[in-house]
């Protein structure tokens, strides 16, 4: 957008010119001696760079100001001709007419402002940048501030001026005048005005005072002085020359007088429909006849980035669905398909450690409750899973021997023989029992190591036993001992 | 600066010179009237050198003038700035100085007036240096550069320094220089 340089400019001239403390010009003087405004212009000016027209009191609300405060400085800001205001007395349908725009224009989360103000006519003012201004404005204070030094250093500035020091006549002579202010009794010049006795006007640089050592040393020495003078400000307002020369090409955005923006932002919205940020740049392209050729290419600039972020979006989106999705669509699988149960398990599990991390990231907003119970179950799967696991790695290397023993020394056998007996019985038994003894888990699930747990087993025991019956009676035993 | 030119002037001359010294009277009254004269567009006016042509004359209705539009030769004096001149002082003050060259007015400032020069408030104000080598003061005769100038319809007013090389005190006053 055309508008990215002026607001670079503004601030830029914020900070060169505006950052000290503004000097209150005029008979208000006295009173804000006291406050501290310094650099409040700045952020004023900063703030308004990010606004069109702005209703003074909002602005102090969002840039918790005190409005006098505000309005002070907006006055200063004013008269050094950087923004225009317009103040109006409306009523609640003005301001409403205020709102629309704003609402327009920004992204419409501006506060609603109706209550506040009753059917009482207000004053209301409203501040804005003036763009075009504030570039002739700066380019002209830049020359003068050249021109200035520059005359000092050729002594070209050869008129002297006079000021009368009378405070409510003030007025200023040059030394042209001079054949008509001179008073032929005390030879000296009077004021036309007030008659009184005018002094020279001291505006020039407080170059220090040489001391007498020549009037060409002096006078040498001041001219240099005034020489780094004219560096360091040409220096130091490098940045700014830079981008007045970028800016000059450009149209300045232009937001007209209050109603006219105002009805613009309005019809804009309501003529295209379409999104905010397009509104704003239609009121623009309305405001200026034919975009020049620099407008256009950053505009093309904008439209390629917004496009390359569209489209990594897109990436992410069409990289997230395969990431996400996966662990669900080969779980499903596996309940179907697997034919090894513990390996499925196993397998599942680790898939599930996966799964679950991603599940938690990415909820399923339409059955969050579904999604509990699947995780929950998952969870108990998973639990038993590792507990099997767990006593096949423990139980297999005794195994064979404890085949052996159980017949030899019944008494001896631990809870190790048991739990491999439950694992091997488990392992050797159809897909079936197990998956009966998982959907019962949840509901026994809670206590765990207690009684429950081995009701289950002896279950599972009970199940297969027949044949092997020693076993039984042994695990049966153990089981009791265990408690 | 000077320059000689022509100018138009249409005089009216009153019906009792009409006789043989008519031409005479009527260059004479051209001297009169505008040697001295200062117009904003040529300077002053400071000597009718030749009268060109004068044209047929032509009656006034009512009053028996009759206007003759006469061209001349003359001599001006327009000062430009930057011009170096010589001029009397005529004032000094706490402000600066006043001096005339010819008919023209200059008034030097203080800041114009090189800075070891100092005013002194005697009974003949003055300004002069430390060691009382230069001192002007009124009748002086100062040679100076005009830096600005005010050009009115019938008035040219100057202002001058003698802040730089070979300007400032050329003639003590009465003295011979």
């Amino acid at each position: 957008m055309s508008i990215e340089p002026f607001r670079r400019l503004v601030k830029l001239v914020a900070r060169a010119f505006y950052d000290e403390e503004i000097p209150a010009k005029g008979p208000n003087r006295s009173k804000s001696d006291k406050s501290d405004n310094k650099g409040i212009a700045v952020v004023v000016l900063d703030a308004l760079t990010r606004r069109q027209w702005v209703k003074e009191e909002d602005l102090a609300k969002k840039l918790r100001l005190h409005p006098k405060q505000l309005r002070r400085t907006l006055r200063v800001l004013e008269e050094e001709m950087l923004i225009i205001r317009e103040h109006r007395k409306e009523t609640v349908k003005g301001a409403k007419v205020y709102n629309a725009a704003v609402a327009a224009v920004s992204d419409g989360t501006t506060g609603e402002k109706e209550g506040e103000e009753k059917l009482k006519l207000h004053t209301h003012s409203y501040c804005c940048l003036d763009y075009a201004q504030v570039y002739d404005i700066v380019r002209y204070r830049i020359h003068r501030a050249r021109k200035k030094i520059k005359d000092e250093l050729e002594d070209r500035n050869a008129i002297q001026e006079y000021v009368c020091p009378n405070a409510g006549c003030g007025r200023r002579y040059s030394a042209l005048d001079a054949t008509r202010l001179i008073n032929q009794l005390t030879e000296l010049f009077h004021c036309e005005n007030c008659d009184a006795e005018l002094v020279e006007e001291a505006d020039k640089f407080a170059v220090p005072a040489p001391e007498g050592d020549g009037e060409d040393n002096a006078r040498r020495r001041r001219r240099e002085k005034l020489r780094e003078l004219l560096e360091k400000l040409d220096k130091q307002l490098q940045p700014l020359h830079i981008q007045l020369e970028r800016v000059k090409a450009l149209v300045p955005p232009d937001f007209g007088t209050l109603v006219q923006w105002e009805k613009r932002a309005i019809s804009s919205v309501r003529a295209g429909g379409e999104s905010n940020e397009d509104a704003a740049k239609a009121a623009h392209g309305q405001g200026s006849t034919g975009p020049p050729m620099p407008y256009m290419g950053e505009t093309k600039v904008d439209v390629v980035m917004a496009g390359a972020a569209k489209n990594e979006g897109k990436d992410e989106t069409a990289a997230g669905p395969t990431k996400v999705l996966p662990p669900w669509m080969i779980r499903e699988g596996m309940n179907l398909n697997a034919k090894q149960r513990g390996e499925a398990l196993e397998g599942e599990w680790n898939e599930d450690n996966g799964g679950t991390s991603n599940a938690d990231i990415k909820p399923a907003e339409e059955d969050k409750e579904a999604m509990q119970k699947k995780l929950q179950e998952e969870y108990v799967r998973a639990y038993y899973a590792a507990i099997l696991a767990s006593q096949q790695n423990a139980s297999q290397p005794p195994k064979s021997e404890n085949n052996e023993m159980s017949y030899v020394e019944k008494d001896v056998s631990t809870e190790a023989a048991a739990e491999v007996s439950a694992g091997v019985v488990v392992k050797d038994e159809g897909e079936d029992d197990d998956d009966v003894e998982w959907e019962d888990a949840p509901a026994a699930e809670v206590p765990i190591a207690g009684s429950g747990h081995d009701e289950n087993l002896e279950d599972t025991e009970g199940a297969p036993v027949e044949g092997q019956g020693d076993y039984a009676g042994e695990a049966d035993e153990d089981d009791i001992e265990w408690e | 600066m000077f320059f000689h030119i022509y100018l138009d002037r249409n005089l009216q001359l009153h019906p009792r010179h009409f006789g043989p010294h008519l031409r005479d009277k009527l260059i004479a009254k051209l001297i009169q009237d505008v040697e001295g004269t200062c117009s904003g567009r040529h300077g002053f006016v400071v000597a009718v050198t030749a009268v060109e042509t004068i044209g047929s004359g032509l009656i006034r209705d009512g009053t028996g003038f009759v206007t003759f539009p006469v061209k001349y030769q003359c001599v001006v004096f327009r000062p430009f700035k930057g011009e170096i001149l010589e001029s009397v002082v005529t004032m000094v003050n706490k402000m600066g100085f006043f001096a005339e060259a010819g008919p023209v007015q200059i008034f030097v400032s203080n800041h114009l007036i090189p800075d070891d020069m100092a005013f002194q408030s005697d009974d003949v104000p003055n300004y002069k240096t430390s060691d009382g080598s230069v001192r002007i003061q009124k009748d002086s005769e100062v040679r100076l550069k005009i830096v600005g100038t005010r050009v009115d319809a019938t008035e040219i007013f100057c202002i001058g320094t003698i802040k730089d090389d070979f300007l400032g005190l050329i003639g003590d006053p009465g003295g011979a220089t």
